[in-house]
């Protein structure tokens, strides 16, 4: 029986090539959208998995409340690392401080490698189970000990064995190796932590730090076996409010399940973050395959007036009309059988492309059973849900009309098919509506003035040792002719990453404002572009400028100082005096309100920005400035760092939920045409004699296609009535995320319902043209 | 084997409604060959799918070897059908996609017949039709004798006790048709009960018996000597 099925299965599949093309086509890309969803999905929810004790680690985070507002971030204070390995004990197995992950200068010999690691305790690699590839997880309690990753090793090193061979950091401090693990996997917390350095080193600044109020690093824990985490938290809580005054501070723990996943906070509590964007594409990849089903059952159906007499053969031969739906089932399942066949290999050409507009480093397992079993299920499932429709649609065929040859589908019969036409539209024109809108939002924030030109202007760090020729590295770098100037500071133009309180004269007491404070050279300014509004810019021609700040507008503003150029404001303990104003730079959230800042002549700098001269070619004027910095430090490796490029980070969530958006819109858009052209084909087709019978009668050709498509077109429009209302109900509630918003203009809307329709047009007319210019000779002889 | 009572059919569609068969009584006895004539329309086919229990009846008893069957459902008419009944048509109805070999088959697949066993029997009854030398070409590449033979091969292969034919040489040429009326006769002399439906004078003297109906009625029955 099953034998005789397969067998009239795969014949209607050789017979009706174009369909079964069509058919399988569909269902194999949505699939295959399916698969690389799942895969997507699966990714980010195994985040961190690889940690084996990961339900039992978390990161201490921080509870700061101020006038009832509570803000949450990772930085905490040193001593609460000692505190709660002491006095909570019973509770964490392991207790790890760490410092961020700082970049780094490594080397070994006379190799010079950037690269990026953390200082961290001596517990850190047996909490977070690094795979050791030589030497012992626990070598760091030893401070002249360093652990490398296998590949910083491999590229240090080569062949040679590492382990107690000197690396030299930052050019000032000499370690030994004292292991080597291997490199964390993409989808983890630590994966491009490439070195971990030894918290009780002299070196480590975090490590002598101890007031409570000084929160400079993070604070990672492993509980007991089946300790609580909320329990844990809710114990441990109030560790460091007693030392701190201003404002209330508690801590909590976040669980390392939900690290990557869970990054918004909410009164102390996590409330989404990534996990939002995990759910969308979840439910788009499942839309989309629903997408390919509603294909298959579509063109199913209408082809069942072609499969009509063998129900009634079999019928009257005596099948029951559950076998025929057993039948009829098992063809979809064997058709989505070879479509899963096909998206695997659509799916493994497409990852690298998909993983590159993700970022990530996805592959198929293989090897692995549980994906398998999930494909089989996947498969099944589509079989089965593509397949339910035609199969009680056409099992229910009455053997006496079918064979009589009375057979006809009446008006009814197509509206199940119309409802799924409008449905695949629905979801097409509201994800292509979807993109435009996320693109749009990135345009408006891009294109958002951004007070100085951020093209053109690169950082390096600037080192311990290139700070004692300052002077000499600015002069040799305007001689090189590239650089048109040069200044240092604290921060790049890019971000602005302190935050600080200021004094003035009439301050309301229950104000809090944060100032972004930088300390600049005197030609920070002019390097960068900025444009003064009031006053005027630092100059070395006033030594007193040691002492002299510059505001920006809104910090002026905020003071509330009507002429506050020549007042003095307290900072850190130190008066200083305003001497200008400076129009409102964009350096922080492209999304955001401007922030007050605050410009400080001298104090600690980290960073030198150039502006080279746009005259000049930039690997030509890079190849320049290297040339001068080899000079003074060594010879180390530079990091060039484009202020637009790090600008343009800010956007890459965006981007990314951008792309990812495009990707399925297209996919989505093309299977629905697949559908539709299936679907047109298939009508031309069943009215050939229809056609032939009115041409012979006189309709023109326009006519005949006017007739055929004006049906598509009509539920095309009627997909847009609906998606249009639902698209903006839905991204107008997604860009109340962001203060500087685009808004949603009527154009968007009128764009992609004209392109969808012309798309539309396109796909139907190909058979409807075709058929309306074939000879009707042709067609009314057939029969 | 088939005793009808008062039997009736009437089919409503929006407009009106048309008493395909009105109050028809009629008996058939196991072994006899009955051909059943009349105008067109006169409900002969609709008869025919209700003694091969294909449709139910609006009223009346139809008993089958003594059940009343005018009330089986679905699954026990498709049991029934199966084990006692072959169907020949006038457009012979065959699976486009199938093979000869395996249009044959299609009725002992559904009987659960194996497949050695089917083999020999398709074979066996192939051989008698003479269509052999065709059984792995598919009903386009046949003859309209050749597809009605295989026709009659699949309403044979179960070795049904009743065969219902609907005009089935309406679509074929007299030499043609000639031949299919000698098949049908050849089967119910050896046992077959059988059923035909005829516009041809011709072909209903193979019979024992004519059935004349008009508008739902039997009006005459001649036997045939
Ligand atoms: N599905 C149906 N719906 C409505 N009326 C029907 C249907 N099937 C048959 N009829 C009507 O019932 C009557 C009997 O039809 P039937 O097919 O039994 O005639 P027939 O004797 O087989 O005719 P012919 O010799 O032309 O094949 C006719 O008047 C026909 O119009
Ligand atoms: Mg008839």
């Amino acid at each position: 029986m099953f034998r005789n099925y397969l067998k009239t299965a795969w014949r209607y599949l050789l017979k009706s090539k174009l369909h079964s093309i069509l058919n399988i086509a569909g269902l194999a890309t949505g699939m295959a959208v399916a698969l690389l969803a799942g895969l997507w999905v699966w990714d980010e929810l195994s985040y961190n998995s690889n940690f084996k004790h990961q339900s039992h680690l978390a990161q201490v985070m921080l509870n700061q409340t101020y006038k009832g507002e509570t803000y949450t971030g990772e930085t905490i204070a040193m001593p609460l690392g000692d505190a709660l390995r002491t006095q909570y004990s019973g509770d964490f197995k392991h207790v790890s401080l760490g410092s961020w992950n700082n970049e780094l200068i490594v080397a070994a010999g006379d190799v010079k490698l950037p690269s990026r690691g953390m200082w961290v305790q001596h517990e850190f690699p047996e909490m977070f189970t690094l795979n050791m590839v030589k030497g012992r997880r626990d070598v760091l309690k030893d401070p002249s000990f360093i652990l490398l990753s296998q590949s910083l090793a491999k590229a240090l090193f080569g062949k040679a064995d590492p382990i107690n061979k000197v690396v030299r950091i930052d050019n000032r401090l000499n370690l030994s190796v004292g292991g080597i693990y291997e490199d964390l996997p993409h989808n983890s917390s630590f994966y491009d932590v490439k070195l971990l350095l030894p918290w009780g080193n002299n070196e480590n600044w975090l490590g002598k730090q101890t007031a409570w109020s000084n929160h400079c690093g993070v604070l990672f824990v492993q509980l007991n076996e089946g300790a609580d985490i909320d329990k844990t938290t809710a114990k441990i809580k109030n560790v460091p409010t007693p030392h701190i005054k201003d404002f209330k501070e508690e801590i909590m723990l976040h669980p390392f399940s939900k690290l990557h996943l869970y990054t918004e906070f909410k009164n102390g509590k996590a409330v989404g973050g990534r996990i939002q964007l995990v759910h969308m594409v979840g439910v788009i990849g499942f839309f989309v395959l629903f997408l390919a089903c509603i294909n298959f059952m579509n063109l199913s159906t209408a082809k069942s007036g072609k499969r009509a007499k063998e129900v009634g053969v079999r019928k009257t031969v005596g099948s029951l009309r559950r076998q025929l739906i057993g039948q009829f089932l098992g063809e979809s399942i064997f058709m989505a059988t070879l479509a899963f066949l096909l998206s695997i290999i659509l799916v493994q050409l497409s990852l690298p492309f998909f993983n590159d507009l993700s970022d990530k480093q996805m592959a198929i397992p293989w090897s692995w059973p549980l994906f398998w079993l999930l494909a089989a299920g996947l498969t099944l499932i589509t079989g089965i849900v593509s397949g339910s429709y035609p199969a009680f649609y056409l099992s229910a065929f009455d053997p006496i009309k079918v064979l009589k040859g009375v057979f006809k589908a009446g008006p009814m019969a197509s509206l199940p098919r119309k409802v799924l036409v409008v449905l695949q539209f629905t979801v097409s024109i509201s994800l292509i509506i979807g993109t435009i809108i996320v693109f749009r939002q990135i345009q408006y924030a891009k294109s958002r003035p951004a007070g100085f030109a951020r093209n053109g202007l690169i950082t390096v760090p600037l080192t311990d040792d290139l700070k004692k020729h300052f002077d000499a590295i600015r002069n040799d770098l305007l001689q090189t002719g590239a650089v048109e100037n040069m200044a240092g500071s604290s921060q790049p133009a890019s971000h602005f990453s302190n935050n600080n309180s200021i004094d003035w004269k009439g301050k309301d007491p229950g104000l809090v404002v944060y100032y972004r404070n930088v300390n600049v050279t005197h030609d920070f300014g002019k390097t960068i572009g900025w444009q003064i509004k009031e006053g005027r810019d630092f100059s070395k021609s006033f030594p007193s400028d040691s002492g002299s700040v510059i505001l920006n507008e809104t910090g002026a503003k905020m003071t509330g100082l009507k002429n506050p150029v020549g007042e003095l404001i307290k900072f850190e303990g130190k008066t200083y005096q305003i001497i200008g104003i400076v129009k409102d730079m964009l350096t922080q959230s492209p999304y955001e309100p401007m922030e007050p800042s605050i410009f400080i002549c001298g104090g600690w700098m980290g960073i030198i920005t150039m502006r080279i001269k746009p005259t000049i070619p930039v690997s030509d004027a890079l190849n320049r400035i290297e040339s001068v910095f080899k000079k003074y430090n060594q010879g180390d490796p530079l990091e060039f760092k484009f202020v637009d490029d790090e600008y343009a980070k800010k956007y890459s969530n965006e981007v990314r939920i951008g792309n990812l958006a495009a990707f399925f819109a297209i996919l989505a858009i093309f299977i629905s045409c697949l559908g539709l052209f299936g679907l047109a084909s298939f009508i031309a087709e069943q009215r050939t004699k229809e056609i032939g019978i009115r041409k012979v009668l006189g309709a023109s050709v326009f006519n005949l296609w006017k007739m055929q498509s004006k049906e598509f077109v009509g539920l095309v429009m009627t997909a847009c009535l609906v998606a249009v209302p639902l698209a903006w109900y839905f991204l107008n509630d997604w860009l109340q995320n962001y203060q500087y918003r685009t808004s949603i203009s009527w154009w968007i809307f009128a764009v992609t319902v004209s392109g969808v329709l012309g798309i539309t047009l396109l796909t139907v007319s190909f058979q409807a043209i075709k058929a309306s210019i074939a000879n009707p000779v042709n067609s009314l002889k057939t029969e | 084997m088939i005793k009808i009572t008062n039997l009736e059919k009437i089919y409503r569609t929006e407009e009106v409604e048309t008493v395909a068969l009105n109050k028809l009584s009629m008996q058939v006895a196991e072994g006899e060959f009955v051909a059943v004539m009349g105008p067109s329309g006169c409900g002969k086919s609709t008869l025919l799918n209700i003694l091969g229990l294909l449709d139910d009846p609006d009223g009346g008893s139809f008993l089958f070897n003594g059940i009343e069957v005018s009330r089986f459902n679905e699954r026990k008419r498709a049991d029934l059908r199966k084990r006692n009944i072959g169907f020949v048509f006038q457009s012979f109805n065959l699976i486009d996609e199938l093979t000869v070999f395996e249009n044959v088959e299609l009725p002992l697949i559904y009987l659960g017949v194996s497949t050695s066993e089917r083999k020999s029997r398709v074979e066996a009854v192939l051989d008698k039709m003479q269509i052999m030398h065709r059984r792995n070409h598919y009903p386009q590449q046949l003859s309209g004798g050749q597809q009605q033979r295989v026709a009659v091969a699949r309403a044979v292969v179960n070795k049904p006790k009743l065969i219902l034919a609907d005009e089935p040489t309406g679509n074929l040429d007299s030499s043609n048709g000639n031949e299919v009326m000698q098949l049908l006769t050849d089967l119910n002399e050896q046992g077959t009960t059988i059923v035909m439906v005829t516009h041809s004078e011709h072909d209903a003297r193979y019979s024992h018996r004519i059935i004349r109906m008009l508008d739902g009625q039997t009006v005459l029955e001649n036997l045939m000597v």
